[in-house]
């Protein structure tokens, strides 16, 4: 069945369409003019990332890629909360492009050995420009961390906010198991998260920054069924009644934070005044 | 913070050019923005960022300036080619009816 | 050489289309002049990002999404190569910018306007992308070598963004009744903006840019071949123009009634008060000081290995 497949694809499309729409508020106004000229090439890369995904599902379900990018409503969105978070300043800009690149890093390099061909073609495509962006994000890392007292705390504080949330970008996908079984999803949620975990920490290290954020006590989160049936943190709640988990959870099930509520209707708002045109 | 020239050179047949200049905070920083900003339509396969300090120049250009005749350096010192191999070849034929 | 001696080398160098680099003498006023122009376009162009920067969120497909992010980040381009130009002249990038965002500085007044859908989009990347191209493309005779060096590649890319502008506005002509009306719309709202653009009637006597050949034609001439090239294509798509309406004059140049042409705006955006102007500004000025831990960053050495 290509259920299985749809969510896997859906996931990855959308972590990127999402992210790469954040990246992109960044243009006119990044902290350094070639730097608004460099990010903003990430920011197109990754668009371009999620386009692959959803042309792939296309060919599927026989869908528009752009339907899929813009004309689904907001519970239908299968991306990590993460990448729906504001930009904030430089700092959590910069910790939250670090991690998530670190994590697509290894993401990419498990899907080179998927059983969809096609999508291990995309996979080992993506890696290129993958590359780049962990350079990227390294070397502006390294800077800050080895910088100022004020850039270097701000850094601190940014990637302990991130890294909760990151570590959900593993949160398993719906139909995760079929994935598995089928082999569209070569290494389990749960063992990439592991994977993931030790390759931040690693990475942490070597940047000069202090890994005790990855500590096992973000991991273990304890886990209740909420009325709904979804998972939910037991320490955690939406201040507007609405079920999210500040843990970063849910964002693979279609449930977003309050932040997602206004992205979403600026994002889609021109495609769904004037549906089925050509623009 | 520094400014760093930028070259570019696209395959192997012409040298690196001078394509503009960024402003970074170290060789690292200064390659990742050039890229970004000079090849960003594939314009070049190679790149090169020098810091503005250590690039020299004349300040006194009559120090360039060519006083005799150098015509010697440039093809165009021997258009009379022809000229001078019907010469030769004369030469040689009246040597053979001698 | 005395200062008037070298002044009037200087003069007839101009005279007899000399071109001047960054590390000849210049008269001051030539200085300051080709300075405060070229720190204008410079302005321009990343004040031109943010009102395009708010259409680029709502962009109803995934390539126009890249292709307008593509856009912008060449106008971000091209304000980075401008500061570079500029910067050779003696005024350090953060001068410039601190005079940008405390308003002693200006920049073109179609980025003092505010933006409202897609319309907009085609507006900017075809009408105005296409008069600073008229603009830019006369410029490439400058006198001042290091701005036409630049300026070939800027104008080789607002080529491009033309020909992007040109698509999105096919597009939407060739669409329903409601995206021809999101371009008529705001082709109504930006029409006037576009005339200012070129300025008023050049003073020739008074104005030392085209004294020293900084720049080449008058604002009036520039105006005319942006009419002559756009108005006709304009209406043949079926659109109409808002006050001042060009007509096709005897002499088969499209032409506007002077008396029709409203300054006022114009005049208030001179003292940097047009409808985004404040905003705009304030917006800048908060993401500088924002950064100033960034640019810290940036300008120490490692200071320690962590």
């Amino acid at each position: 069945m290509n259920d299985s497949l749809i969510s896997l694809l859906t996931a990855l499309g959308d972590d990127e369409l999402i992210i790469g729409h954040r990246h992109s508020e960044w243009t006119g106004h990044a902290p350094h003019i070639e730097e608004d000229v460099a990010f903003s090439s990430i920011a197109q890369d990754e668009i371009g990332h999620a386009t692959a995904f959803y042309e792939l599902l296309a060919q599927i379900t026989g869908d528009d890629p752009d339907r899929l990018a813009l004309g689904r409503s907001p519970d239908e969105y299968r991306h990590a909360i993460l990448c729906e978070r504001p930009n904030g300043d430089w700092a959590y800009t910069l910790a939250r492009h670090w991690l998530y690149d670190t994590a697509d890093a290894l993401r990419l390099e498990a899907l080179s050995g998927t059983a969809h061909k096609d999508l291990a073609a995309v996979a080992v495509k993506l890696q290129r420009e993958e590359r780049y962006h962990m350079l990227h994000a390294t070397t502006w890392m390294s800077r800050i961390a080895h910088g100022p007292v004020e850039g270097r705390a701000r850094l601190i504080d940014s990637i302990t906010k991130a890294f909760a949330e990151a570590l959900a970008l593993f949160e398993p996908i719906e139909l995760e198991e079929e994935a598995v079984k089928e082999g569209w999803l070569p290494v389990p949620s749960d063992e990439m998260r592991s994977r993931f975990l030790a390759h931040a920490a690693d990475g942490l290290d070597q940047l000069g920054l202090p890994a005790e954020v990855v500590s096992p006590s973000d991991q273990s989160a304890e886990f209740v069924a909420s009325s709904s049936g979804d998972l939910i943190e037991r320490n955690g709640n939406g201040a507007d009644g609405r079920e999210w988990q500040p843990s970063g959870l849910g964002g693979r099930r279609g449930t977003h934070s309050p932040d997602f509520d206004a992205l979403w209707d600026e994002m889609t708002v021109t495609y769904r005044e004037n549906p089925g045109v050509t623009w | 913070m520094d400014v760093y020239e930028v070259f570019r050179r696209s395959g192997h047949k012409d040298p690196f050019e001078h394509c503009g200049a960024v402003i970074a905070p170290d060789p690292q920083m200064a390659l990742m923005m050039a890229k970004e900003c000079f090849l960003r339509r594939r314009e070049g396969h190679h790149l090169w960022v020098v810091r503005r300090s250590d690039v020299h120049s004349f300040s006194d250009e009559s120090l360039l300036e060519i006083a005799g005749d150098k015509s010697y350096r440039f093809a165009s010192a021997y258009r009379d080619v022809v000229k001078k191999r019907e010469k030769a070849r004369a030469r040689a034929e009246e040597l053979a009816g001698a | 050489m005395t200062y008037e001696e070298k002044l009037a080398e200087f003069s007839d160098h101009i005279a007899t289309g000399g071109k001047v680099e960054a590390e000849d003498w210049m008269p001051d006023d030539y200085r300051r002049g080709v300075l405060k122009f070229i720190e204008m376009h410079a302005n321009s162009e990343i004040m031109g990002a943010l009102p395009e920067r708010e259409c680029l969120p709502k962009a109803p497909t995934l390539r126009r999404k890249m292709s307008l992010a593509a856009k912008i980040q060449d106008e971000v381009g091209h304000s980075q190569l401008l500061y570079r130009v500029a910067e050779d002249l003696g005024k350090s990038r953060e001068a410039m910018y601190a005079d940008l965002v405390t308003g002693k500085s200006k920049f073109h007044n179609v980025f003092h306007y505010p933006v409202a859908h897609w319309g907009d989009v085609a507006i900017i990347g075809w009408l105005i992308d296409g008069a600073a191209l008229v603009t830019q493309a006369a410029l490439l005779e400058s006198s001042y070598a290091p701005y036409t060096r630049v300026l070939k590649r800027i104008c080789s890319e607002e080529q491009l963004h033309l020909r992007h502008g040109e698509d999105i506005t096919l597009a939407l002509a060739s669409g329903t009744e409601k995206q021809r009306w999101m371009f008529q719309e705001a082709l109504n709202r930006w029409w006037l903006a576009i005339i200012h653009f070129f300025g008023p009637k050049s003073n020739v006597e008074k104005d030392l840019l085209l004294r020293w050949k900084v720049k080449t034609r008058t604002n009036e001439d520039l105006r005319q071949e942006f009419l002559d090239r756009y108005v006709p294509k304009i209406l043949e798509l079926g659109f109409s123009f808002p006050t001042p309406v060009p007509f096709h004059d005897e002499d088969g140049h499209w032409r506007v009634v002077e008396s029709e042409i409203d300054w006022t705006p114009l005049d208030a955006i001179k003292r940097n008060d047009g409808p985004e102007t404040a905003r705009r500004l304030g917006w800048r000025r908060r993401m500088y000081d924002d950064h100033r831990w960034v640019r810290e960053a940036m300008s120490e050495p490692a200071m320690h290995a962590a």
